[in-house]
């Protein structure tokens, strides 16, 4: 085989290590990814204008953990754009030494925004479960953060360990809007309940992500679950407008 | 605040002072140092019809209460 088509198999196999969309789907789940950051984006805009009205710092928190994961998304959304229509890397190989360093640059950029999307995603998911529980936030604060930080670290070589902790992050934020459901009987709660359920089911389905389209089932899930949140919103706006 | 800003909405953007005292639940001197602080931020204002004073809600009262119901809402859902 020549060398050139050698780096162009081992650059193919490269991504297919990093991402599990199957050929088809490779535009859409960027298109997802755009939908979620929107929609959390629109979280953060109606919490920081809550903020400036109400001064409350929880609702400031909340805002921000919902900014994290949005920026967790951007993060996702520049490094697919990359991954999928960077052609360049590979059309220009010819010479052996510099195609190597451009594939280990482009490799190491890929990594490093998967990195963030994670760290930024766990992060975010622990300060929404964290916000309404306690209204200031602790010392111990610094501890999770470095955990998730290691837990971002460790999910580059074990996918799983990622979805597994934010699994166990949206159960906990679950069984806190459930718990608060019941109390209150808001229709809001449960909707919020819905959502997290279904981005809950998205990372197990993640967990299968190498098998077959159980990569594009979780995408789905996630882009079912953030169309439900956005339909949450609209509820809020109307809400108040007819109040 | 947001509750006069309700009555008066609720009234038709327009009421008797006395009605609102009562419909409020305020005393004389409570309600006038809301009614200053409101009318100091524009959102109410003091209307002469037909030679009756009475308070109003501005645009900006009514902007103003739309979003602090819409943030009330938002703090609802999330239980803050």
């Amino acid at each position: 085989m020549p060398f050139h088509k050698l780096f162009k198999s081992n650059f193919h196999f490269l991504k297919m290590k990093i991402v599990f969309t199957p050929d088809w789907f490779l535009n859409n789940d960027i298109l997802i990814n755009v939908v979620s950051f929107l929609v959390l984006a629109t979280f953060f805009i109606l919490a920081l204008k809550s903020y400036n009205l109400s001064k409350k710092k929880s609702i400031l928190y909340l805002g921000i953990g919902f900014l994290l994961i949005a920026i967790g998304e951007l993060s996702t959304i520049l490094t697919k754009i990359v991954l999928y229509y960077d052609t360049t890397v590979t059309r220009e190989i010819g010479q052996a030494v510099i195609t190597y360093q451009i594939v280990r640059t482009v490799d190491i950029f890929y990594y490093i925004g998967f990195f963030f999307n994670r760290l930024f995603t766990l992060f975010g998911l622990y300060l929404i479960y964290k916000t309404p529980t306690r209204k200031e936030l602790s010392g111990e604060f610094l501890l999770i953060l470095y955990l998730l930080f290691i837990t971002a670290l460790l999910s580059q070589a074990f996918f799983y360990v990622y979805h597994l902790t934010a699994l166990l992050l949206l159960v906990m934020i679950i069984r806190h809007y459930y718990k608060g459901y019941k109390k209150e009987k808001l229709s809001n709660m449960m909707i919020l309940v819905a959502a997290f359920s279904l981005l809950a089911l998205s990372q197990v389905l993640f967990f299968f992500s190498k098998i077959g389209y159980f990569y594009v089932f979780a995408q789905s899930m996630q882009l079912i679950s953030y169309a439900i949140l956005f339909a949450l919103v609209i509820k809020i706006l109307k809400n108040g407008k007819k109040a | 605040m947001h509750d006069i800003l309700k009555i008066v909405q609720e009234r038709g953007g327009e009421i008797k002072k006395t009605h609102l005292m009562y419909k409020a639940n305020l005393s004389h001197n409570q309600m006038k140092t809301y009614l200053i602080e409101l009318m100091k931020n524009g959102l109410l204002e003091d209307r002469l019809n037909n030679e009756r004073h009475r308070i109003a809600i501005t645009k900006k009262g009514r902007n103003f209460s739309m979003r602090y119901a819409q943030v009330k809402e938002f703090e609802k859902t999330f239980g803050l």
